[in-house]
């Protein structure tokens, strides 16, 4: 079986500049493993195209990078998976970095099939460094927390299953908690403020459904 | 001001306080609620506004793990 992926990664603010950056690094790991992947940067990330991708190409990997709530995912300035469509998602492995959609929308994503769902219950946030704005690779504020979250995808495209992308994940947003704990000590500004939003996407991050699902 | 009031401006000063440190040249992006600087952070919190209401939540989970232990308990785990 060809492993297929589907990523979509609009960008249109910061946050989701950041974000397409950082799946564009995913993006090239997956190609370089010779997984099949199909990318849907800025506006192309729309409802329509992304649909029709799915329903005739049938992947096994969706990775959604943007905005969301509990109940949507977002692409360009639109949604592009909710409640109403969310068959689309069904029996598929999903990795939706965007907020909130772990409360709601990823339960029933799972529901009655053998799929799984890793996102955030929480808003997924991030600081970044506005001067790097514009270069995201140059931002080691924006790295503490997007690196892990790469985590993700990185070991899947690695064969791991999804609760061992899911645990790395995590230990590598441990690791830089432990990273920032040093900065306190050594009295930089804002250590604190850095490690609670770290901790909320620890927190928020979220796996439901088939824990043992990997790429074939 | 009864006591619940109280602890609720405690809890507010306290999460300026340590918005206030965070260096200027940081933003803060918070998914669908927008890219924020420290000084618009300040203003949300201070007006209680939905986004204020979304940044005192994150900051109140945090104290939460911290004062529980869970969150010393949790780094502990993982050495």
């Amino acid at each position: 079986m060809i492993n297929v992926l589907i990523v979509t990664r609009p960008k249109y603010d910061d946050g989701t500049e950041y974000l397409s950056y950082y799946a564009s690094l995913v993006i090239k790991e997956a190609r370089d493993k010779n997984i099949s992947v199909s990318d849907f940067e800025g506006e192309e990330a729309n409802k329509g195209d992304v649909t029709k991708f799915i329903e005739k190409r049938n992947p096994n990997i969706v990775f959604v990078n943007g905005h969301g709530n509990e109940d949507s995912l977002y692409g360009h300035k639109e949604i592009i998976f909710s409640m109403d469509n969310i068959n689309l998602l069904k029996g598929r492995l999903i990795y939706a970095r965007a907020c909130s959609a772990g409360a709601k929308l990823g339960k029933g994503v799972v529901k009655g099939n053998n799929g799984c769902f890793i996102g955030y219950k929480y808003p997924f946030s991030f600081w970044f460094d506005e001067k790097w704005s514009a270069k995201p690779s140059n931002d080691n504020i924006a790295k503490l927390y997007l690196e892990p979250s790469n985590q993700v995808m990185l070991s899947l495209i690695k064969g791991k299953n999804s609760q061992e992308a899911h645990e790395k994940s995590k230990a590598l947003m441990l690791e830089n908690m432990k990273r920032i704990l040093v900065l306190e000590e050594k009295k930089e500004p804002g250590t604190m403020g850095m490690l609670q939003i770290l901790w909320n996407n620890f927190d928020g991050q979220v796996i439901y459904g088939n824990f043992f699902a990997r790429l074939e | 001001m009864n006591s619940e009031e109280r602890k609720g401006e405690e809890l507010k000063e306290l999460i300026l306080a340590r918005i206030e440190v965070m260096p200027s040249n940081l933003k803060l992006s918070i998914g669908n609620f927008g890219t924020f600087t420290k000084q618009e952070l300040m203003e949300h919190v201070k007006k209680g506004d939905e986004e204020g209401k979304q940044i005192m939540q994150m900051q109140i989970n945090f104290i939460k793990a911290l004062t529980s232990g869970r969150f010393i308990e949790t780094l502990n785990k993982n050495d």
